[in-house]
Formats: structure tokens, sequence, C-alpha cells
């Protein structure tokens, strides 16, 4: 026997109060744990761009496209040594147009040369390349559509209005699970050929493999120099400031996840302090009378402590199991089918796991600290005298 | 003659209700030889528990000096006068005060925690304490499990296990009947006797007072 099985054996004594507590504190570990895997399936995504790609847009936006011809001039940019353009096609799923994933008019000749994460056998590659009317679609994608290579699959325009037929021809993996695997590749030529005169010939932007990424931000000045005296202007930058720029549409959300989890921790805080101190002042007498045995002031905050370490831990632990159903199974699985293009790889990662316990039990400690030092600082014969 | 084992000289005690200080004790001697069983009799409010609280080093007096079992009391600090109670003193209480959470015999245990004995030293000695109060066979039961009675015994097993010099009794029959309360004299008697316990009880009862060898009245803040 010591303190802190009597520390343990304190949280029985309620049940109904431990059970609700630890209850609340884990159902706020799992909010915390959902907004924090939102938060790092954002930023991983942006933390995975290759080091060796630069992305070239319009000046002003990404929406607004550029000419065609641009990427010829910048194939000849030295450390340039590839690059491929594309539109966001913005092509909808007739039969269920509230799918999202991300369909891209491509050049199908440099694609896979720049993008080297996706991974296509040679002969449906080769395949692809010679059916103008050709998809390659993500597996992911491929399992939510239910299609195989060798149907047929008509995408719905938005951007481009119509309805466009597609023969799948091949279905890509990725080397790294940060790939959206649920992306609708086709031929940019095919898109191009059927848009009228006014529209021709536009390209949304362009991706380009350097040689020496330590020279990304000279290479990418050197684009920009080019078409500086043009009509139309571009933006060239990391892949990573890219697709950090597509998420600064959204960044005052995530800052909004950011503030909304904090509050969520303070609330587990003052759930756990709350039962803490009652748990305290229900038990002044009993301080008392381990003082009067010759504990310690010491020996009794630590006492307050452990039972705090305790319910924070369970709290944690509780937490957590609710979270790997919940977010990994349940939510991750729906976002990562239905919404692959922005949570690609949607998992608890290791560091959430770790700070969601560490959270818990720290947060519990806290609360626990002026519990602890009210209750060690009675004196010993004002603990007694209070009737329990 | 035995030498004492409580030596208090001009012990003042003071409490500040408010602005008001009220004297609770005033400038009282008192001397406790070795071996001795005393009662402390007075009525309600007149600072018996006070006095038994400084003569166990739970409080400092405002005035005087109080050396117990050769302590200077009024010189020590919080940690060694913890250190002080957990060598020399034995409590028992009128509501028994047992925690809950833990069986009879880990509640005798509980004092030998600050001790550096092993595990089954504690046992054996818990155990031994227990059978000095004939509740060993309820050694596996919780409080709650026990007769009023039966807790106080739990209790007093809980003040002897770490052999204590003296054991401060405040009011231990006070919430017991008849018959529990006579047990329970008995057993503080047979432990002045057979174990040469020096004992200090506060009580109401007269029937409890007569037990000890010595009765004192405390009453505006003297000894009678
Ligand atoms: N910590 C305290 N603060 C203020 N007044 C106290 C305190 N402890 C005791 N008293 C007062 O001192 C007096 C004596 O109390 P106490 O020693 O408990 O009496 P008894 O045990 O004889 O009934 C009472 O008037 C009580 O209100
Ligand atoms: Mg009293």
């Amino acid at each position: 026997m010591n303190l802190v099985l009597i520390a343990a054996r304190n949280l029985l004594r309620n049940k109904m109060r431990t059970v609700l507590t630890i209850l609340g504190a884990s159902v706020a570990i799992l909010a915390f744990v959902m907004l924090r895997t939102v938060l790092s399936a954002w930023s991983t995504a942006a933390d995975y761009s290759a080091k060796d790609r630069i992305a070239t847009r319009h000046k002003v936006s990404f929406v607004i496209s550029m000419p065609k011809n641009y990427i010829d001039q910048i194939r000849l940019v030295p450390g340039v040594k590839q690059a491929t353009y594309m539109n966001w096609f913005g092509g909808k799923n007739p039969n269920k147009p509230e799918q999202f994933f991300a369909t891209l008019a491509v050049d199908p000749t440099t694609i896979f040369d720049v993008m080297d994460e996706i991974v296509l056998t040679p002969a449906d590659r080769q395949h692809w390349l010679e059916d103008k009317k050709g998809a390659v679609i993500g597996d992911v994608l491929a399992k939510t559509l239910g299609l195989k290579v060798g149907d047929k699959f008509t995408l719905q325009g938005s951007i481009y209005p119509g309805d466009w037929e597609f023969n799948i021809d091949g279905i890509y993996s990725a080397k790294r699970k940060s790939v959206d695997r649920s992306t609708f590749f086709f031929h940019w030529s095919y898109m191009n050929d059927s848009l009228p005169e006014s529209r021709k010939d536009q390209i949304g932007w362009i991706t380009s493999r350097i040689d020496d990424p330590g020279k990304g931000a000279d290479i990418s000045a050197a684009i920009d120099r080019i078409f500086d005296e043009k009509d139309v202007q571009t933006a060239t930058m990391s892949e990573r400031a890219m697709n950090l720029g597509f998420m600064g549409m959204i960044s005052s959300l995530l800052k909004a996840l950011d503030v909304i989890s904090i509050i969520i921790l303070l609330i587990m805080m003052m759930i756990l302090g709350n039962t803490i101190a009652m748990g305290v002042r229900e038990r002044t007498r009993e301080y008392g009378v381990l003082r009067a045995i010759g504990f310690s002031p010491r020996d009794v905050g630590t006492f307050i402590v452990g039972e705090a370490a305790f319910i924070g831990l369970l709290s944690g632990v509780v937490g957590l199991a609710l979270s790997v159903p919940i977010v990994e199974l349940g939510l991750g699985r729906w976002l990562e089918e239905n919404m692959g293009a922005w949570f690609p790889y949607f998992r608890i990662d290791a560091q959430t796991y770790v700070m969601g316990l560490g959270l818990a039990i720290g947060l519990a400690l806290v609360a626990s600290v002026i519990p602890a030092r009210r209750a060690s600082r009675l004196l010993v014969t004002d603990a007694l005298r209070r009737v329990a | 003659m035995e030498p004492s084992i409580v030596e208090l000289k001009g012990i003042t005690k003071t409490f500040q209700r408010g602005k008001e200080p009220i004297v609770v004790l005033d400038g009282l001697t008192l001397e406790i030889p070795t071996g001795s069983f005393e009662a402390l009799m007075g009525p309600s409010g007149s600072g018996k528990s006070t006095l038994l609280n400084l003569i166990a080093g739970l409080d400092r007096p405002t005035q005087g000096s109080a050396v117990v079992a050769g302590a200077n009391l009024v010189s020590m600090s919080d940690g060694e006068l913890a250190k002080f109670r957990a060598r020399h003193i034995g409590f028992i209480f009128q509501a028994y005060n047992l925690l809950p959470v833990l069986t009879a015999i880990e509640n005798v245990e509980l004092p030998l925690l600050l001790t550096n004995l092993s595990k089954t030293e504690r046992r054996e000695r818990a155990q031994t304490a227990l059978r000095v109060v004939g509740l060993e066979e309820r050694m596996k039961h919780y409080p709650r499990q026990l007769s009023g009675g039966q807790e106080q015994r739990v209790a007093i097993a809980r003040a002897i296990v770490n052999d204590p010099t003296i054991i401060v009794a405040d009011e231990p029959t006070g919430d017991l009947d008849r018959k529990a309360a006579d047990d329970i004299l008995n057993l503080l008697e047979r432990l002045n006797k057979e174990f040469k316990k020096t004992i200090l009880m506060v009580t109401h009862d007269p029937h409890a007072a007569e037990r000890a060898g010595v009765t004192r009245k405390l009453d505006k803040g003297q000894l009678q």
C-alpha cells in the first residue's frame, strides 16, 4: 500500500462523478484529436511538397489562367529539367455531384515525369498516351466510383460546361501516403479542342522540376522576369508555397480551429479542476488525519496531484481509445474517400497521440495545483475540526 | 518518581475571532508523569482539544514552554513537528477518522508508510496491532463494514502501531454506546497497564474518567 494507491481508490469513491468527469474530459480529447488531425492533414500535404518543384501561376491569382505558350519559354530556363502544365477542370460525377475529387486536364507526355510520386504501370501509361479520351484515376477514386480499367465514365463540366466522356485507361497509386489518390487526370488537348476559340490555349498553372532545390528562388525569379513585360505576368514559387497558398484561402479557418482546440482544452481543464476541487473539499478532514499522523504538507499535495494524474491518464486513454475508431476508421476514411483532394491522408499522427495523452495528464496536473496547494497549506487543527 | 513526559509551563493560547482575540488557555502549567493514564475533563469549549493539540504537536502555544517526550515543541519547525508526531504520538479521535477507501489493516499500516520498514514488516506490525485490539479477523474489512466500536478499535490499532510514546485520545467514546465505550476503555487501560503507554484522554463522561488514574479539570483556561 502507498499514497498512490489511496489516490487511485479515491477515484472509485464517487464512481458516477469519476465516470462523468472522465467521459467529459475524454470527449474533449477526442475533439482535440480531430482538430489536430485536420490541421496536421493539411500541413503534411504542404510539408510533403517536393523540394525540387516550383509552380508558376498568374501573378494575380491561381484561378486566372495564362497563355499556353508560356510553357515553352519556361522549359528553356536554365535549371528547369522538365515542366508540365494543367488546368483545374472542376468536373463532377453526374450521379453524385456532391462527391468531391480533383479533375485535372494535364499534359500526358510530361505529367508523370514531373509528378514522379505517382505510380502507373508503363503499359497503362503508354495506353493512355495514345487515347485522347483516356483518363488516369487514383485507386481510391476508382474504388469510390466503382471503376476499373476499360470502363467508361462521364464527367459533368462546371468551369467547362457539358458532358465529357472518358475511357478509364489506368489506375495509379502513389509512393507516399500524402499524395491524393483521388485525382482524375485526362488529356488537356481533349478539353482544349472542344473549347470555343476565345477560351482555347489557356493553362491554369505550370509545375517545373529543377535540377537544384537550392536554386529554387533564383530560378523562380528568372521565370517571372521573362514575363515581366508581357500582358500576363506570373508568380513562381516553391510547390510548398503554392500548396500553402491554396490553404491560405482557409488560413483563417485554420486559426479558428487552433483557437477552438485551445478552448476545448480549457473546458477540459475546468471539468477536471472542478472534480478535483470537489474531492479535495470533501476529504479535508482526511488530509488533517494524514497530517496528524505525521505526513507532510507535501505528501498531502502529492496525494492530490497523484489523484489528478490518474484522472488525466484515464481521460487521455479513453479519449484516444474513442479517437481511433471515430477519427481513423470513421471520419478519416470518409474524408479520404470523399474529400481526398483536401485530405489525402487523414490519420492521427504519433505526435497527436502523444500530445493528447500528455495534455490530458498535464492539464489535470495543472488543474490540481490550486486544490493541492490549498489542501497542503491547511492548518491541521482546522482540517480536523472540519465536519465531513 | 517517574520523570515527566509532558512539561507545560505558562501556556497561553489565544485564537483570533474576527478582530477579538479569545484566550482559551491562560498561563496553564501541566506535568504528566511517564506511564500514567490521565483524563482531562471540562465544559464544552473550555479548550480541552486545544490543550491536547498543543501536547500532540499539532499546534503551537501563543506563549509558554512545552516539552514533550524530551522535545521542545515551541522551537520546532512544522517539518520537525510532523516528525515528532510520527515518532511519538498516537492519535485517537472521537470520529475514528479512518480512511474509508482503505481496509482495516491498510488503515493501521498507514503511519508505517513514514518509516523505512519493509512491506512485510509493515504488514506484520499492522497485524499485531489489530490482534491487540481483537480485530485480526476483520483486517480485510472496510470501515463501512464495521461497527462504531470496531472502527474505534481499528483507530486505536493505528494509534499504537508505531509504538508511540504518548497516546492522545480526544473523546474516544463520545460516539459510542455504553458497551462499546467500555470495550474501548478496557483496551486503553490494558495499553496503559500491559504496554506501559502514557495516555491522555479528553472526555465528558465521568465513567470514562474513572478508569484513568488521574482526572484533571480544565476551566477558564486553567487546570483546577
Ligand atoms: N482554530 C481555531 N480558531 C478559532 N477559535 C478556535 C480554534 N480552535 C478552537 N477555538 C475556540 O477555542 C475554544 C476552545 O475550543 P476547544 O479546544 O475545541 O474546546 P473543547 O475541546 O474543550 O470543547 C472554543 O471557543 C473554540 O471556538
Ligand atoms: Mg473538543
